[in-house]
């Protein structure tokens, strides 16, 4: 009798906040670029269901969404495999799957939290990564995201009181949540940017020292999101693509990886990635 | 100029009780008191009343009405239940009472009333106008707060701005307001109110613009309900000439059922360089199964620079429909206003965001009127 493979359940981030346009879009797409180039099997999920913008921001078309997992989910049950919902983003070396929101409005509000729960459930069994992005509110699909994730990184920003009220009022919510301490990483954003409110108010009002911050360079991020390529793909070397590089390290428990590395280790885990998606035996 | 009461009760023992607190009511005068509305239409005139107050329980309330703002023309008809509902109030409202009061009442809960109906008028052209916005971070909460001081300043008429985010409304922080009650208690307890009562839970930011505030904590798990929701936006309509509602970002029960109570709906979004026209131009699409979509939906952009009629003409090209207003980038003063909580007086009258925002309160303004004013 055939040894029964063990299935390995991958890692799920999720990038939440509760203060708006604070980028979790832009870092949660290059954190699954970034993993992808490291050659890890990497899902993004585009949970801002109603104007979610990962696609844009990567020029992706995708023909299938949550929309269609969640049908296949009703029609088929256990039988739906969600990797066929997939859409691949490919440059150059890189390649991750984007699990993209729905087309119509009108779907992303039927969106229920259940198979949503099943889908992410499944994907980790195919991911080493499921990179999620989200909205900022507690609904009742971010607090089953939160809950099934394996690392949550709280974004902040430094901007003006109401913004820092609401992250405070969020951070406080969370903790009531009683969730393992290191589950949850609290990231600065932009965070030399022109602000009023100074550096310690900011620390306490998120609770805690920064996990990492993130230097603020709205030119290169606005170009990134032009051009359709992440940061951390692009030839150019910037300040702020390397300080997202190491946001990835440091929240994967990896050490500095050097291109030719990266380079290597993706070829190995590339052939699993074709076998996969280029059609099952 | 003293209030002269005339005071219709069908049980005895009520009308005794509620003789007695108009008479102790400083400023009022009972000039006559019926248990039979037959009565008070027939003779109540020989004593001038300019108040009457009536009880609608167990009667045809529309036929009531419908006499007595026949009979007594000059007078103010408020009427009396022992429990509010808000439909209830609305269509006697409309039908031409002043205002609304729960019975038995005190001296001073009649005061209060009738100085509250005396300053809104209890008019039914109430406009309400709700601001939508397809993500966060869409400048409308900016927005709402200098449009209902800008409103109150120039019509003096009385403005209530309803903070209907309820996770994270932010008009308690822009106004620095330490409320009492905020939206929660007032849709939890809207069956036990009067206008009177609920009143009382909006938070005074001028002598005009008055505010109920949003959770200062989250609900995890949304305990607002659509209906208490819809019931306090209605008899807000009793107090307020014009009622400003922010909502969450993105279709949610609360933005939606908003949108459906409102004259006018924006569709507001800040120009930040990524995709937000897109998104802005998808939710219009969903309004539009809205037969007078035109009337009532409009698209506001705000961060616009420069902020002039070149860039309005050409995110009307974008978009393909015309952009009730565009608003400048007012990050520098608005952060500062905001962030001493004095969005109420530190914002230059003569800065471009002041202006700006004068202009769509103009247009308000004129719709209102041509809505209302025509025959």
């Amino acid at each position: 009798m055939a040894e029964q493979q063990e299935t390995i359940n991958g890692a799920i981030i999720t990038y939440f906040s509760t203060a708006s346009a604070v980028g979790k879009t832009l870092v949660s797409i290059n954190s699954a670029a970034e993993l992808a180039r490291e050659g890890y099997r990497v899902c993004l999920v585009d949970f801002d269901l109603q104007f979610g913008d990962v696609c844009n921001y990567l020029q992706l078309l995708p023909e299938s969404t949550v929309a269609d997992v969640q049908q296949g989910i009703a029609t088929s049950g256990a039988d739906c495999h969600v990797e066929d919902y997939l859409t691949p983003y490919v440059h150059e070396a890189a390649t991750f799957y984007v699990m993209a929101s729905p087309l119509k409005l009108e779907e992303a509000y039927n969106i229920k939290t259940a198979p949503m729960k099943a889908m992410l459930t499944q994907l980790q069994t195919l991911f080493d990564y499921v990179v999620v992005d989200t909205t900022s509110m507690f609904s009742e699909l971010n607090l089953a995201v939160l809950d099934l994730s394996t690392v949550v990184i709280f974004l902040g920003i430094r901007d003006f009181f109401p913004t820092i009220k609401n992250m405070s009022i969020g951070n406080e919510t969370l903790k009531n949540l009683h969730y393992d301490q290191n589950k949850l990483r609290i990231v600065l954003n932009r965070g030399d940017s022109q602000s009023d409110i100074p550096m310690g108010l900011m620390v306490k009002t998120l609770g805690g020292e920064f996990y990492h911050i993130l230097p603020n360079d709205f030119r290169v991020a606005n170009e990134s999101i032009k051009s359709g390529v992440p940061l951390v793909l692009s030839h150019e070397e910037t300040k702020l693509g390397q300080s997202l590089r190491e946001l990835v390290y440091r929240s994967t428990n990896q050490d500095y990886a050097p291109e030719d590395e990266s380079v290597a280790e993706h070829e190995m885990h590339g052939g699993f990635l074709s076998r996969l998606f280029g059609g099952r035996e | 100029m003293a209030y002269r009461v005339m005071l219709i009760e069908n049980d005895r023992l009520l009308l005794e009780q509620l003789a007695q607190a108009v008479q102790s009511a400083e400023g009022f005068q009972l000039v006559a008191r019926y248990q039979s509305a037959s009565d008070a239409l027939g003779q109540g005139k020989l004593f001038k009343p300019n108040i009457i107050l009536l009880n609608i329980d167990n009667q045809d309330g529309a036929t009531l009405m419908e006499q007595f703002t026949r009979v007594y023309p000059e007078a103010a008809i408020i009427c009396m239940s022992e429990h509010s509902q808000a439909e209830g109030v609305s269509s006697m409202v409309q039908a031409g009472a002043k205002g609304f009061i729960i019975k038995p009442f005190s001296a001073e809960e009649l005061k209060e009333s009738v100085e509250t109906f005396a300053k809104s008028g209890m008019e039914v052209s109430s406009h309400v106008m709700t601001f939508f916005s397809p993500k966060g971070k869409s400048g409308k909460t900016t927005l709402i707060a200098n449009l209902a001081l800008a409103l109150g300043r120039r019509t003096q008429e009385q403005v209530g701005i309803i903070d209907a985010d309820l996770q994270f409304g932010d008009m308690m922080a822009f106004f620095n307001l330490k409320p009492k009650a905020t939206i929660v208690e007032a849709v939890h307890e809207i069956r036990y109110m009067s206008p009177v009562t609920l009143n009382s839970y909006f938070e005074k930011v001028t002598d005009h613009v008055h505010v109920l505030c949003g959770t200062s904590a989250p609900n995890l798990i949304d305990r607002v309900s659509i209906d208490g929701f819809e019931n306090v936006v209605r008899m807000a309509r009793n107090l307020f000439r014009y009622i400003l509602i922010d909502v969450p970002p993105g279709f949610t029960p609360t933005s939606i059922s908003a949108a459906e109570l409102s004259d006018v709906t924006y569709v507001v979004t800040m120009l930040n360089g990524g995709y937000e026209l897109q998104h802005t131009k998808r939710a219009l699409e969903i309004f539009k199964d809205w037969q007078d979509y035109d009337k009532r939906v409009k698209p506001v952009f705000t961060r616009v620079t420069p902020c002039d009629i070149a860039s309005q003409r050409r995110l009307e090209q974008a978009l393909g429909e015309p952009v009730e207003a565009v608003i400048p980038n007012a990050y520098q003063i608005v952060s500062e206003a905001a962030n001493n909580g004095s969005m109420a007086v530190d914002i230059e009258p003569d800065s471009e965001l002041s202006q700006s925002v004068n202009r769509l309160a103009e247009k308000v303004i004129g719709h209102h009127h041509i809505r209302w004013d025509k025959p």
